[in-house]
């Protein structure tokens, strides 16, 4: 079966660019007729979806209403035009798998495979087996620390050291019930090392945040010293010349996917396939990269301070396991940290 | 000034109703059906929506089941009592003497004071907190650092991230209320009642209790109400200190009630009492204020002379600049390195410093420039429109010229209560489909956001103007009206006039308020239509400090700007109109 699978990539990949390239120049002459499409999006940081809209309207002539916000109030919003059969979202772009698992489930979805699939990394291919849903944006929780009050060869290495009693009071950490982000760490930590990990992490007294980004405020203010913090954000800020960096933990950094959906009935069909074909370009993946995302195509450098995803341990729970688990775990979660 | 007290309880010395019948009933339908489009129909549809079920819409008890079902639930509401009423107790403590001292007292520095006040309004809530976690984070906040320098202990005494701490932030940046109602209250009160308290042997402080603070009565208890219900209903301050803090409020829960799946029914039952504690804060200000049979204030005609505080004054101008210490003069210390910061985690460094994160702002952000000019236009128009409808609303109330006014009064306080996210669901559901009748379609755009500020933000504005009517001597508008003038003559040659100052100042209340504004925006915006509020929320999300202070700091010059602009015209304006101003 691998091997069959292989032949049939290596026949994708042979014939793929040509069958790709004929098809986009249709899709984009149908797009330019439609003229625009309207993107919720949760994903990014809220300059990076702004200028990836940018970069499609300048490659393609065809507006982009950016609407970048939180994921469940893109959901919120989204719902809402349903309730009321509207359809203002043209492509939906959320953090929560949950949201997809639901949306699909209910036959809201349009089912499209973008034609440049087998150009991305493989690690994010093949998302939704069904083709309803694909990855479009990719991030890691990871160990960060405060370069000012933590030598490198003291930071934490793997996800245990957090335990350490040397960290007393100085771990911060975002709230599962707040960020997709912590609620995907939390289960695969729990995955990993069951629950006593928390039972053991809440004895050093850990700042819990709300978003993950919380961390990065937390670290910088010197409040915490260590953190599970996002890549991109702190990245980002010690771009900017601030004292973080991050440590990419031996027993798995933690890969969450976000997918991007074109949304059944939309007014803009082709614009909304043009534009997913377009995320999976090389364009889109520098503008991702510029903005401390993880690019998604492999021939673009990763951002200042990252590692190459291709050369970094990753763990990540399946969506099943996301939909199902996620729930429990903020539960757990209030159980044990009390709120 | 003028801005008058918001006493809640709208009674006329002489219910008298409007006895015949002309043209004016139809603006008076006009104006009662505007405002219950606008702050009576999302009380009702939220009241309707908490007893439906999900997807069926048939009536239910189970939302509150499910609301009221878990300890956790219940205990986040209880939380958010004791916070309402520990910052609305402290926004007094901070108020009320500074409110005496600015408008009665010969304090030295009591246009600074003023203004301080009025810098601490506009300052975001969600930027205050931010400033507080870097002054009192229990490990690397500055105060606690100078503590430990000072005194050598191991660890310093404050700890932000705790409900006290909460407290005092909230309080800090929602005493202006109480501030200015007690001072517009106080500044009609004629120095007469003093005078004969000192010649029966009062000293001043003796007067002040029994006779000065017991006259701005009414208009404390006002300020105080609008302080815990702000209290209760902001988000941002308890997500950024409440959850690591380890307790949850209203707010905090009602997110995850947002979550997936969406439960808008139980978030609606959750809301529920908070309707309930402002029906029963009402009343008791009414019973409160009944009691006592207040005198009406005297108007403006009366003697007022400052108090002589003697040694005292500079012991009172201590504590206002203790006040304005903790709100501003800190607090801005480290919006202003943040905003002027490369890397605001480096601290307080000279090869630190940058432009960088204005000229972002200002010329390379897509949406952040028109976002900030959205906010202002956004603020003056709905301040506008509140105006004019306050002055009619307030009218109708305060004349009793329809049944119940009092109860539209009210319902006017509701949508200042219900979370701000709450009610933005609430107007999005309303909305979805157009306007029964008129079919225009607000969904998707800026008249939604418009709609919402004015439903929450409009008691702001009619408290104060009924308030103001009450003491106009109804006798004026008799007058004129023998003498033949119909009722728009009267209105804008005797009522508006005097009307005017309380009204504006209210709108200029609700145009700083909805500056600052976050939650209602956030859910609402459409491309193109961001706010302030939007920009700040998604810098946040970010985590990107230094853009979220650049950001304030702008808003903060503008505005700053604007109250020049406005003194420099404030010979043209009615006395009163200007809160920042005697």
């Amino acid at each position: 079966m691998k091997g069959l699978g292989s032949l049939a990539l290596a026949l994708v990949l042979a014939f793929a660019p040509l069958a790709a390239r004929a098809d986009i120049k249709a899709l984009t002459e149908a797009a330019k007729k439609e003229g625009e499409l309207t993107w919720y999006v949760a994903h990014y940081t809220s300059e990076g979806a702004e200028d990836l809209g940018r970069g499609f309207t300048e490659m393609y002539g065809v507006k982009v209403n950016v609407v970048r916000t939180t994921a469940q109030v893109a959901y919120q919003r989204l719902l809402q035009d349903i309730k009321n059969n509207q359809t203002i979202c043209d492509v939906f772009s959320s953090t929560d798998l949950g949201h997809y698992a639901r949306l699909k489930s209910e036959g809201r979805l349009e089912k499209y495979v973008p034609e440049s699939t087998p150009k991305i990394s493989e690690a994010f291919r093949n998302f939704d087996s069904d083709g309803y849903f694909h990855t479009t944006a990719a991030g890691l929780v990871v160990l960060t620390y405060n370069t000012s009050k933590v030598k490198p060869e003291d930071a934490p290495k793997k996800w245990e050291d957090l335990l350490d009693i040397k960290w007393k009071g100085k771990v911060s950490t975002g709230h599962p019930g707040f960020s997709g982000y912590v609620g995907t760490w939390v289960l695969s930590m729990k995955k990993l090392y069951g629950w006593q990990y928390f039972d053991k992490l809440e004895k050093n007294k850990p700042q819990i945040g709300r978003s993950i980004n919380d961390t990065v405020t937390a670290l910088n203010a010197g409040e915490r010293q260590v953190a599970a913090g996002a890549d991109g954000s702190t990245l980002f800020s010690a771009a900017r010349g601030n004292p973080l960096a991050v440590s990419y933990p031996s027993d798995g950094s933690v890969l969450i996917i976000s997918p991007s959906a074109i949304m059944k009935g939309t007014k803009h069909p082709n614009a909304a396939k043009l534009f997913m074909e377009y995320l999976y370009s090389i364009e889109a993946s520098k503008i991702n990269a510029k903005h401390f995302g993880i690019p998604l195509r492999p021939e673009v450098p990763s951002p200042p301070g990252a590692k190459p995803i291709s050369e970094i341990k990753v763990i990540r729970p399946t969506v099943a396991e996301v939909e199902k688990g996620i729930p429990e775990v903020i539960e757990q979660w209030r159980d044990t940290f009390g709120n | 000034m003028s801005v008058a007290a918001p006493a809640f309880d709208p009674v006329p010395a002489r219910p008298v109703r409007a006895s015949r019948f002309d043209s004016s009933w139809l603006l008076w339908i006009a104006i009662i059906a505007v405002l219950l489009f606008l702050v009576v129909s999302p009380f009702i549809y939220l009241v309707i929506t908490s007893f439906q079920a999900e997807r069926t819409g048939d009536f239910t008890l189970s939302n509150y089941a499910t609301a009221y079902g878990r300890a956790r639930y219940v205990d986040a509401l209880f939380n958010s009592l004791k916070l309402g009423a520990a910052s609305a107790a402290l926004a007094g403590i901070f108020a009320v003497p500074l409110a005496w001292a600015v408008a009665r007292t010969n304090m030295p520095g009591r246009g600074l004071t003023r203004m301080l006040v009025l810098a601490t309004f506009i300052t975001p809530p969600y930027t205050g907190a931010v400033a507080w976690i870097l002054l009192a984070g229990p490990n690397a906040g500055w105060l606690n650092r100078f503590y430990m320098m000072a005194t050598g202990a191991e660890a310093g005494p404050f700890n932000i991230y705790s409900f006290t701490g909460l407290a005092v932030v909230i309080a800090l940046y929602s005493f202006p209320y109480i501030f200015i109602f007690t001072t517009a209250a106080l500044e009609l009160v004629s120095s007469e009642m003093e005078d004969a308290a000192n010649i029966l042997g009062a000293g001043p402080w003796r007067t002040m209790r029994k006779v000065t603070l017991p006259l701005a009565l009414p208009a404390i208890l006002g300020g105080l109400i609008i302080c815990f219900l702000e209290a209760i209903a902001l988000f941002g301050s308890p997500a950024m200190i409440a959850i690591p803090a380890r307790f949850n409020v209203v707010t905090t829960q009602l997110f995850q009630f947002f979550g997936n799946p969406v439960r808008v029914e139980v978030a609606a039952a959750y809301a529920m009492p908070l309707l309930g504690v402002t029906i029963l804060l009402v009343l008791v200000q009414r019973l409160i204020v009944r009691r006592k049979g207040f005198v009406a204030l005297t108007g403006k005609g009366g003697e007022r002379r400052p108090i002589l505080l003697g040694r005292w004054r500079w012991v009172m101008f201590g504590y206002a600049m203790f006040v304005a210490a903790l709100a501003v003069f800190l607090p801005y210390i480290f919006l202003i390195q943040s905003a002027f910061a490369k890397a605001w985690g480096r601290g307080f460094l000279l090869d630190n410093i940058t432009l960088a994160n204005f000229h972002f702002i200002l010329f390379e952000h897509a949406t952040a420039a028109q976002s900030v000019i959205n906010s202002f236009v956004y603020g003056g128009i709905s301040a506008t429109i509140a105006v004019f409808l306050t002055l009619g609303v307030a009218y109708i109330v305060a004349r009793r010229l329809i049944p119940f006014g009092g109860v539209l009064g009210f319902l006017c306080v509701a949508p200042f209560v219900i979370p701000g996210v709450v009610l933005a669901i609430a107007s999005l559901l309303m909305f979805l489909k157009p306007i029964p009748l008129t079919g225009i379609q607000i969904y998707n755009t800026v008249w939604i956001i418009l709609y919402a500020y004015l439903a929450r933000f409009l008691v702001l504005a009619l408290r104060p103007a009924i308030s103001g009517y009450h003491q106009i001597d109804r006798a004026l508008e008799e007058a004129a009206r023998i003498a033949g003038a119909n009722l728009f003559t009267r209105m804008r040659t005797i009522i508006f006039p005097l009307v005017a100052p309380a009204a504006l100042a209210g709108g200029l209340l609700i145009f700083m308020t909805a500056l600052s504004e976050l939650t209602v925006s956030a859910l609402l915006w459409s491309t193109g239509s961001e706010t302030i509020g939007v920009l700040m929320f998604s810098f946040e999300q970010g985590g990107d400090s230094s853009y979220a202070s650049a950001i304030s700091a702008i808003t903060v010059a503008i505005t700053f700007v604007l109250m020049l602009l406005a003194n420099l015209l404030a010979v043209h304006l009615p006395s009163g109109v200007l809160p920042w101003r005697d």
